[in-house]
């Protein structure tokens, strides 16, 4: 079995053992930042393939790799971008123009930093990690806002302002799911979050959480700015929205922090209504047997199922208008979210339910 | 110990270098993401303080919703600052006045208050499960629920003036009503006519 | 409790540097031939008519304002869901009273037509 152990003595040989930790640990997540930006690569893959089919088409089969027809299609794409010339038009703000990228990205990674991919395997084991999932997701905004304005062309002005209005929709919905979880969990730590579900499928947050839930997938749709909700790229309208006059690699990190996005919607999607890494056997089998242990294998399985309906919707639905938008976020989902609170608030106060800790 | 006062220290540096920056840029949009980093900053000063929630709450809230707002009014007023700032050196006595006072009060704390005998102590060890958010809710919900109540007062005529003050309806737009299109049946759309056929000539 | 928050602030520093590698690998790798033609703004092979930041609809601020308010007033939320247990029957009623007042800007900004987008 490898483990961290040598190395972990040798650096601390190396450097001194007070800076062994956070050089650990830099190591750490740049590992596991490269894994998800390789899951991102095979999604943007999976994500023509599954269309394709839904749409009785082949998708990418030119780029082989390991002998399959299409495997090595994001890698093409990636050396395609970095050899793209990287364009800033000349009217734009250049100093913006090149910062809204990582504005963008930065956020969509370090949210990252709290989620628990196993039992206590999360790298920053915060009070607070909910509330600071929030207060991250809510600065993706400034990448979308900056790059539309800082091109200075109408497409991507337009785009950026649709999806501000959007976004800023959306989260409150979002916010208002949040609490419910909250409620049901009594504490703001992710890992506690996931604890509190324990008890097999049916104890877990969607089943008593069911409209909470729907509200949360479907904001976290709009916020990604997805198919139907992507009136801010919009290609048949205005192009490709915020990011039209981006090219080459300045356009390939919008394009990863979307991804990265999407696949963090479905992490956090599981985590908060499916209950993370505990096993859907849990509760039923033996604590001992194997299938019913927890752990990142169930997590990671889980996270697949949200991650292929935000394909499935993108296939299936056309986009929505703006007013049919703005109309979805502020009347259905915001009241729809408002009134389960106050059921779950009912319910927590009369014992129903598998809250512990009852009022 | 040492590391922290260090990151201390660069983050207030930055926090005060951003905050001149606020006030000295000449693209008000630069204005407005300085201080956006100040904000940024001053959340990681007070996280530092153990003051947990009210930090990220400061991301949130001024980061993430109200310099949003800003942004939005900045960057699509279309504003010509040059204009605006013609008179402005004018005002210099007021703006004198102002900065003083909040520099008298700031010395009153950190002088008066804190170095001139009244040492505030190192703050007592939190225990092992302490939970900023939910020390702070109990004491928000039992002891300050009247206050708690008074500021959701304020956040209802906040947003009924900023209603009143912009809402413009335009004349003439047909907007989709939803609840109507459901409710219709077909008796409403489409009449049948009994007629005899008609006789061929 | 600070610990804690250094892998999210070293998370944060290494997501700028990889973001800025690639940027960078990109700026170097790709060629760099510019012209009049493609430096110009987008605008479907139209010459731009006017500058491309404009005055905009009114309702996007409008959006935005209540959007901050709301969001204030899910900051208040989170504590008194977090603290549900400790504060029991009295906290439950003091959230009901504080909802039913957001409840009423909701109601009032629906039938004024606020969230209404024509």
């Amino acid at each position: 079995m490898w483990t961290w152990e040598p190395i972990r003595v040798r650096l601390s040989s190396l450097i001194t053992a007070y800076w062994a930790d956070p050089v650990l640990t830099a190591v750490q997540i740049l590992m596991v930042m490269i894994g998800v930006i390789l899951v991102m690569a095979f999604y943007t893959l999976a994500e023509r393939k599954i269309i394709g089919w839904m749409q009785s088409r082949r998708g990418p089969n030119r780029v082989n790799l390991f002998w399959v027809p299409g495997l090595g299609q994001p890698f093409a794409d990636v050396v395609k971008l970095l050899f793209k010339e990287i364009l800033v038009p000349g009217d734009a703000n250049k100093v913006l123009f090149r910062v809204a990228p990582f504005l963008t990205m930065i956020p969509a990674l370090a949210i990252w930093s709290v989620i628990p991919f196993a039992p206590q395997k999360a790298f920053a084991n915060i009070d607070a990690g909910l509330l600071f999932i929030l207060a991250m997701a809510s600065l993706g905004v400034y990448g979308v806002i900056l790059a539309g304005w800082a091109a200075n062309s109408k497409y991507a002005f337009l785009g950026a302002m649709r999806s501000a209005a959007q976004i800023v929709a959306y989260e409150i919905a979002m916010g208002f799911a949040m609490v419910g979880v909250l409620m049901a969990a009594g504490s703001l730590n992710i890992g506690r979050i996931i604890e509190s579900q324990h008890g097999g499928p049916l104890s877990w947050n969607w089943f008593w959480l069911f409209p909470l839930f729907v509200v949360y997938y479907i904001a976290g749709v709009a916020e990604t700015n997805r198919a139907p909700f992507d009136v801010a790229e919009g290609e048949s309208e205005i192009v490709a929205g915020f990011h039209v006059d981006y090219s080459g690699m300045a356009f390939a990190l919008f394009f990863i922090a979307e991804y990265v996005n999407m696949i963090l919607i479905s992490a956090l999607t599981v985590i908060f209504f499916f209950g993370g890494w505990l096993s859907p056997f849990d509760g039923y089998l033996p604590a001992s047997s194997l299938l019913a242990q927890p752990g990142f294998f169930w997590f990671g399985l889980k996270t697949l199922v949200p991650m292929f309906g935000f394909l499935w919707l993108r296939a299936t639905f056309p986009r929505y208008r703006y007013d049919q938008i703005m109309r979805l976020g502020w009347k259905a989902l915001i009241p729809v979210t408002l009134v389960w609170l106050f059921v779950e608030g009912v319910l927590i106060y009369c014992h129903v339910g598998p809250w512990k800790g009852h009022i | 110990m040492m590391f922290e006062t260090l990151l201390f220290f660069a983050f207030s540096a930055v926090l005060v270098g951003a905050a001149f920056g606020v006030i000295l840029a000449r693209n008000p949009v630069y204005s407005a993401l300085l201080l956006v980093l100040c904000f940024f900053n001053s959340a990681v000063i007070w996280l530092m303080l153990d003051a947990e929630f009210l930090g990220i709450v400061l991301v949130l809230v001024y980061v993430g919703a109200v310099m949003v707002l800003f942004l939005f009014v900045v960057m699509m007023l279309d504003v010509n600052l040059e204009e605006l700032r013609k008179g402005l050196a004018g005002y210099w006595p007021i703006a004198a006045v102002v900065a003083g006072l909040m520099v008298f009060a700031i010395l009153d704390v950190v002088v008066v208050k804190h170095l001139g005998g009244v040492s505030l102590g190192a703050a007592p060890p939190l225990p092992a499960d302490y939970s900023n958010t939910r020390v702070l809710g109990e004491a928000l919900f039992t002891r300050y629920a009247y206050p708690a109540q008074i500021a959701a007062v304020i956040l209802l005529v906040a947003s009924i003036a900023a209603i009143v003050l912009t809402l413009r309806h335009r004349p003439g737009v047909k907007p989709q009503n939803v609840g109507e299109q459901v409710r219709v049946s077909a008796k409403d759309r489409v009449r049948l006519v009994k007629m005899a056929p008609e006789k061929r000539p | 409790m600070l610990d804690q928050y250094l892998p999210i602030l070293i998370f944060m520093g290494l997501a700028a540097v990889l973001g800025l590698a690639l940027f960078t690998i990109g700026w170097f790798a790709g060629p760099r031939r510019p012209d009049a033609q493609k430096l110009s703004p987008y605008e479907c092979g139209f010459e731009a008519f006017e500058d491309a930041r404009m005055r905009f609809d009114v309702r996007y601020y409008l959006v935005a304002i209540i959007f901050v308010v709301f969001d204030l007033e899910i900051a208040f939320f989170f504590p008194w869901a977090v603290s549900l247990r400790e504060t029991g029957t009295f906290g439950l009623l003091a959230m009901l009273v504080f909802a039913l007042l957001l409840v009423v800007a909701l109601v009032y900004d629906y039938r004024k037509g606020a969230l209404e987008w024509d």
